[in-house]
Parts: structure tokens; sequence; C-alpha cells
């Protein structure tokens, strides 16, 4: 890292990606930090820091949106928004000094993407500076906007490595006039009984914000007792909270937990740690989380959590022996579905991915993936056709 | 222009692999193709060719490949922005034999179509379940999940639901080339480039969606449907941004001046709109039938705060039915108004509604065209439509003068000069006002990327020069990676 010059303007930022083009540096996009190598280290010449490029840019409250500097950090937003009982509805793992730009350039989520989406689902529109040194905008401050071809969509979770996202306008919701945080201790740990919880819980008479399972050790950091645990979000008017929660309540004893419970989740993954996910259709849910367990029962202080209704399940692995995390990390490549290693030491990421890459695909399954691949070569090529931005971020195909 | 006659060869190749029915080469038979529903553009195809399979639809776009032939998907034409119209050098491939639901996952609330299947078909379809597919265009009826898809479509119940795009889970894509690659996954994010999120709205510009896997959604429990009159179109546009702030989200939110109540009620979608009135709102809440009242009482209670002369919520299906003809049915009703109609589409923040529509007022007084206002106001999403007579061409001149200045409004509002139709050909002129030539250049990048030859929906979308000045950049030419236009 030579240099890590404070970037406040778009135009600093495109000045210093000319610079970087000019030498043929390598370049690293670091917001706050809070993330950043997080199991994704990136090794090179300079470092564009953006951490200084803050500020609630414009904010109209009556048009639900907020345009704010990409290195604005997500406490900043809560609060602004807050005085207004409005939020932004993303609640991604780490905490809330992460910044709006990383995690929209990460695409990170928390458990209200079960009712309110990724941040591909909120983000309107975005500046950024590309690769090639252009500034362009892309989507608006409109929620509603289908002119021209869709780079916000593109840019959101493409990992700094198309370009630096300097400003964000997000979509924003009212804050519930009334709301509940609910805990469904599950009587036993069966698969059976964990998959009759995630049916229920499916189609019972309820529209959560929120449906997450945890393991008994995620149980007992949250402060409740030592078993596989489902806890409900809800939010609505008075009325709609209270026949929700009875619909809740018909799942199991309900254990009634402070709003604060889900910053307590968010925080208890460790910025160093190692995040390992799995994902399929909800209903392959229960299988994939009892594999998922089982994967990781030998690890120390592994905390497992999963979505019920978009079918995700993450472990987070503070610290563990590599042989042992590599171990477990690939029976879960052998076995699981979707399988996405977000967080990992470069060496079990390379264990991982070959265990993938091992696994049998049909004639035209295979076609499908070189031809995508090389669509995903052909994006980096046009925004970064130097490929100096976050070099290998997003692992081997898009170096 | 190339002469009829050197589609003949192709025609013949082309009937090889969809057999004679499956291709039109007589120009009345393709007068049907010439239009998509906006009637100041009208460009009729050479030739049309309609596979009936997915094996068929690779054969027929490898063949175009082969030929170095330029063609234009199309669904079933309502796109409204010319974006589905064949110049006279490309090929019209019309999807609408690909017309099967080959599954539905009612566990996980998905369906897997062909790009034919006609939106509402699809909610017909799954009604069994409990589900229904949320977006909901005005064309439903007609319209096909492949041009909702490719328009990345929305409708009034998208102000609670999102667009298309939030309910599409995966593709496979026929690329320009003939290659197929599914994008996307129903298994969970993927990690890689949005290459799916990118693919929804590019307009038949980046390749041919042979199915698509989109997300059903639950149906409420309960819906409760009401309409407010007002005597100032000002206070109902204040009425929407109260509810909206109110923090209730409307399944839907519609608005009507009074030039579309008194269309509607002239025709035989007559749904009980008081004639006088300046504007009516269309408020729908749906959901959970616990605490819906309490929205219902409090959107009544916004409106009547704002002036409203009466809020009527209806008292059954039947009667919510009727009151949601009158808004589904206005553009068919407006036919009565003028033999012609623009069916426009812009967006706006939505606490500047009630400047724009002063604005669009004063632009159409100045212009002598009537403008006709019905649109999704929650969301901002604008329809200002001006029934005219095309036979007058010193009136279509002023209708177009009225239409940019509409836009232009809508831009220095803040707004976009499309919500849900798209840019197609109508709205090519507004994107230099809206984006700036860097912008574009970019966006033409992301073309490269799906057709580098830029065979598919030539011409439409982002205007030619500004990919011209892209392919010029000095950023391209230094591409180590060969850049992105093999």
């Amino acid at each position: 890292m030579a240099v890590a010059a404070v970037a406040t303007q778009a135009t600093a930022v495109r000045d210093q990606i000319a610079e970087a083009r000019g030498r043929g540096e390598t370049v690293r996009l670091a917001g706050r930090r809070e993330w950043l190598d997080a199991g994704h280290p990136v090794s090179a010449a300079r470092t564009i820091d953006l951490s200084g490029h803050t500020g609630i840019v414009e904010y109209v409250p009556g048009d639900f949106t907020l345009t704010a500097r990409a290195g604005t950090p997500l406490g900043e937003i809560a609060r602004a928004t807050a005085a207004e009982n409005q939020w932004l509805a993303l609640d991604p793992f780490g905490s809330d000094r992460g910044s709006l730009g990383a995690t929209v350039a990460t695409a990170s989520a928390g458990p209200l993407a079960h009712a309110f989406g990724t941040p591909r689902d909120q983000v309107l529109g975005i500046e950024v500076v590309t690769g090639t040194g252009d500034v362009i905008r892309a989507g608006g401050r409109v929620v509603k906007n289908v002119a021209g071809f869709d780079l916000t969509r593109l840019f959101t979770g493409s990992w700094g490595t198309l370009g630096a996202i300097t400003e964000i306008s997000v979509r924003l919701r009212a804050r519930p006039a009334a709301d509940a945080h609910l805990a469904v201790a599950l009587p036993d740990e069966r698969p059976a009984a964990i998959a009759m919880l995630c049916r229920e819980a499916a189609i019972m008479r309820a529209d959560p914000y929120a449906l997450e399972l945890v393991d008994a050790r995620f149980a007992v950091r949250l402060g409740l007792p030592a078993a596989t645990t489902l806890l409900v979000r809800l939010g609505g008017n008075a009325t709609a909270v209270a026949a929700q929660r009875a619909a809740v309540a018909s799942l199991g004893r309900l254990t009634e937990l402070p709003e604060g419970v889900w910053d307590v989740m968010r925080t208890a993954e460790p910025p160093g740690s190692s995040v390992v996910r799995i994902t399929s259709r909800p209903s392959a849910l229960p299988s994939q989380w009892t594999a998922m367990v089982d994967a990781m029962a030998a690890l120390p202080d592994v905390l497992v959590h999963g979505s019920v209704g978009r079918g995700t399940v993450r472990a987070i692995v503070p610290d563990a022996p590599p042989a042992a995390l590599a171990g477990a990390v690939q029976r879960l490549a052998r076995h699981a579905r979707g399988f996405s290693a977000e967080r990992l030491p470069p060496l079990v990421w390379a264990i991982a991915d070959a265990t993938w890459a091992e696994r049998p695909m049909s004639g035209e399954k295979a076609d499908s993936v070189r031809v995508r691949n090389e669509l995903l070569r052909r994006v980096k090529d046009a925004y970064d056709p130097l490929h100096l931005l976050n070099p290998g971020i997003m692992g081997e195909a898009i170096a | 222009m190339i002469a009829p006659a050197s589609f003949e060869k192709l025609a013949d190749r082309l009937r090889t692999i969809v057999g004679p029915r499956g291709v039109l080469t007589h120009p009345a038979e393709l007068l049907t193709y010439a239009a998509d529903g906006l009637p100041t553009y009208r460009r009729r195809p050479p030739l049309a060719v309609f596979p009936a399979s997915r094996a068929e639809l690779v054969r027929v776009v490898q063949a175009l490949h082969a030929e170095g032939r330029g063609f234009v998907p199309r669904g079933a034409g309502t796109g409204l922005s010319g974006g589905a119209l064949a110049d006279p050098d490309t090929v019209l491939i019309g999807l609408n034999r690909l017309d099967r639901i080959l599954a539905i996952d009612a566990e996980d609330r998905l369906a897997l179509v062909e790009p034919g299947v006609v939106n509402a078909r699809l909610t017909k379809a799954v009604l069994p379940f409990g589900l229904h597919y949320a977006p909901d265009p005005s064309s439903q009826t007609a319209c096909t999940i492949g041009g909702n898809v490719a328009e990345n479509a929305g409708g009034p119940h998208c102000l609670k639901y999102g667009v298309t795009l939030n309910h599409v889970a995966a593709a496979t894509i026929v690329l320009p080339n003939g290659e197929l690659v599914s994008l996307g996954s129903t298994d969970g994010d993927t990690d890689d480039y949005d290459l799916l999120g990118a693919f929804v709205g590019s307009e038949g510009c980046f390749g041919i969606a042979a199915d698509v896997t989109v997300r059903l959604t639950r149906n409420p429990e309960a819906v409760h449907t009401l309409l407010a009159d007002f005597m100032a179109v000002e206070d109902a546009a204040r009425a929407v941004s109260d509810i909206i702030a109110s923090g209730i989200v409307p399944a839907a939110l519609e608005m009507m001046d009074n030039g579309t109540i008194r269309a509607v009620e002239a025709s035989i979608y007559a749904a009980g709109y008081p004639i006088d009135a300046a504007a009516v709102l269309l408020a729908e809440v749906d959901g959970l039938s616990a605490g819906l009242d309490e929205d219902v009482e409090t959107i009544s209670a916004i409106c009547t705060a704002r002036g409203a002369r009466d809020v009527l919520v209806a008292g059954d299906a039947a009667a919510r039915a009727r009151l949601w003809q009158g808004r589904k049915k206005a553009f068919g009703a407006m036919g009565r108004v003028a033999p012609e109609l623009v069916v426009q589409d812009a967006v706006v923040p939505r606490t500047r509604l009630p400047d724009i529509l002063a604005s669009v007022a004063e632009i159409a007084g100045r212009h002598q065209v009537q403008v006709c206002n019905v649109f999704h106001a929650g969301d901002g999403n604008l329809h200002p439509n001006i029934p005219y007579d095309g036979r007058d061409t010193e009136v279509v001149k002023r209708v177009h003068l009225a239409m940019r200045e509409i836009m232009e409004a809508c831009l220095e509002a803040g707004g976009s000069v499309t919500g849900e139709h798209g840019i197609g050909v109508d709205k090519l002129d507004y994107m230099p006002l809206a984006f700036s030539p860097e912008s574009l250049a970019a966006m033409c990048a992301l073309r490269g990327v799906f057709d580098p030859l830029q065979r598919a929906n030539p011409s439409k979308v982002v205007p030619v020069r500004s990919c011209r000045e892209w392919r010029a950049a000095p950023s391209a030419r230094e591409s180590i990676g060969g850049g992105g236009w093999r």
C-alpha cells in the first residue's frame, strides 16, 4: 500500500484512478474498513480511501428516498431517517459503522432481506467512477425507473471490481407503528422437527419482516436458552402485529425479545471471521441446515443461522484451525445445493472451489457456465479493461 | 432499405426450422406487427418468424446470426414505446407460440414459463395454489411474461409488490449469437455480477429469454378498495403524498383526472366515477385481514382532510372489480375521444406530483392538446395521455412538442422519462437529456457484453451515436483485454 489518499469527490476518485491507470498500478478500494480483508485479501499497489467521502446529499422524507456519499456510515443514515420515523431496511452482518458504499458494493443484507430484499432491491441509483476513469450515473432518485440499461444492478454487488461507487440513492420505508420481536424455541433438534417448523412458519398467517433460524450457540449469544430457535420480527399497525403474534404463537412457546436483539445478532459476526454460506430453495432449507450444523459441529465457536424464507444458511467461524475448516467446507461443497465461500482464508477457499468444480455437470450446464463466465469476463473488460480494481476479490473468474 | 426479395432465401431457410406456417412474408399479414400500441410509430417488418419450441428459437437465432441479420423479439406488442418494431432490414421474432407453463412449484412459490405465456394466464394457472404473479400491467390480459421481462414492466400493484425485476429468479437466455446461457438461480443469491438484473429491462437488446423462472406471491387474505373524489387535482395529489407519508403501503394508489373520468364513464367500461370530479383516487390495501380496517380508516381520513367530497369503500368483489375496470380499461375508453392516443410514461419524486400536474396542464393548454392523466400516483409514475387526430399534421406536431416539454419538466423535477414502458424508439431523443455521454457510453458497453455485433433490437434504447463515441473513447483503445466488443 504505497498511497492511501482520502478521496472526497468523484473527481478526486477519477483523478486517482487516472493516475493509477497511467502507472499501470493495481488499486484497492477501501471504505471504512469494517469488512476490509475479511477473507477477501487484495494485494494492490495503492489504496483509494473512500471513507472521507461522507454525508447525506439529499433527503426528502416525503419521497422516501435518500442520497448519500458512499463513505457515509449506515449508522448516520439510520439516525437521520429515524428522526423522520423512517428507515433504510438493510441490516447487513457486521455493524452500523460500515459504510453504505461497502454495503452496496458487496450487496450485503441481513435478516430484513426476508421482507425487503437486498441492496439490489433497494438501490435506486448510483454514481460510479469506472475503471476506465469515467464518472457515470445510473438509475436515479425515483422509486420507479426503466430508462436505459440497468447499470445500477450490475454495479451493486460487483465488489469494487468495475468501479468505485461514490454516491448512492436508496429507497426508504416508514417505521411501522408497532412491532414485535419474538423467539420460538424448538422442542428438539431432529431434522424432522426443524422441517416441520419451517413449513409451518412459511404458511402461517403472518407477513414477518424477518424469519431467522439460529443454532443453540447463537441462541445463547442472544441471551436465550441453548436450543435451535426461530426468531421472528413483526411490524405493522397494532392490530396487525397482535394478530400476527398470535399466529406465531401457534408455532410454539414465545419469548419476547427487545428490538436490540437484531443488533446483537449482526455484531456477533466479528470482522475477521470466516463465513460459509449455502443457498437453496426455501423448501430445501431444513436439509441444508442439518448439513451445515453437522459439517461445523467439530469447529469451536461457530454460529449458524438461516433465513427461512430465502433458503440461505450461513456459518460464522470466528477462529478455526485452517485444516479443520477446510475439511468442513469441503464436505459442504460436496453436498450442499448452492455453495458460496463468503469469506474464507484463500487456501480454504481454493479447496472449496476445487471441490465444487468437481461436481458432475451436464453438457448443457457446462456450456452455459462457460458462456456465463465469458459474459462475466467481458463485463470486467468493459469497465476495468486494465484489470486494476480490487484484483482477485471475486475469485479466479474475475481476476 | 433492402428489397423484400432479399428476404426470400432467408424465409426459405427459416421455414425449414419452424415449418411453413411459422414464417410470414406477405405485407398484409405483417401489418399486425407494424405497431406496438403507440400510434406515433409504425414500421412493417419485412419478415416475421414464430418458433414454437426452445430448439426452434435457438436455431432461428443461429440462422440469423449466420446470415448477419438483425432481429427484434416481440411478445404481445403492447409495449407502448416502439421497442418491438422491426426496421426494414431486421427480422421480427414473434414469441407467442412459446406459451407453455413448464412447471409450478407451489411450495417455493416459483413458476417456470416460456416467454409467450400471457401474464394474466399465469396468475389464473396458479390460483388453485392460492398464489398469483404480482406485476400487473394494464395490458395483463394480452402482454407476455417475456415482454414483461424485456421491459421490466410495472403495473398498479407494483407500489407494494415491486416491479418485474423483483419477481424474476432466473432465466435461460438465447444470446444474439445463438448461444444459450442460464442467468440467476432458484437456489438463492449468486455472488457474481448480476447479469440477470442487467438482462431484465434490456428491451430485447441483450438476447431472448427462452424460459423464465418467476416468483409467485401469496394471495392476500383480504382486499379493500376505496374511491375518493376531489374537486381539485392538487388536493388529490396532496392526499397521495399524505397516504405515503403515513407509512401505509397501499397495494395500489391510482389517480385519474377529469378527462379520464369522462372518457371512462362515457364508455362501456363505466365504473361509476363521478363525472364532475376533478380527480379520483383509487386506493387498495391488501394482506392479512387483521389491521386492514384501520388502514382503510386512515386513508379515508387523509382523503377527507384533503378535501375529498366522498370516499367510497367497495363492499364486495364485484364492486371492487367495477372500480378497477375503469382504471384498467381507461386507455381503451380514451379511444372514444379521438382516433389516436399517445399513452405516455414518466416519473417524478412523489412530493413533486402537485407541481408536475400543474405543469402538465399548463403545457397542454399552451399547445392546445388535451391531456388525460391516469397514473400510478403512489410511486410518482405519470401516464399523461394525449388523444388526437393523426390525420392533422399540425396537431401531430403539437402533440410531439407537448410530450417533449412534459418529459423535460419531469426530468427538471428530478424524475425519469420512463417508469415502466421503456425507451424503445419513442424516447431515444430524451436519453441525452437524462444521462451524460459517459453514462450512455457505459450503457452501450453493457450492450456490447451481450451483443457485441448489435444485432438484437438494433438502434433502440441508447442513441447509436453514443455507442460510436464510446467505441472511440481512449479507454477502449487502450484495453488490454481486447475490450468488451469482440
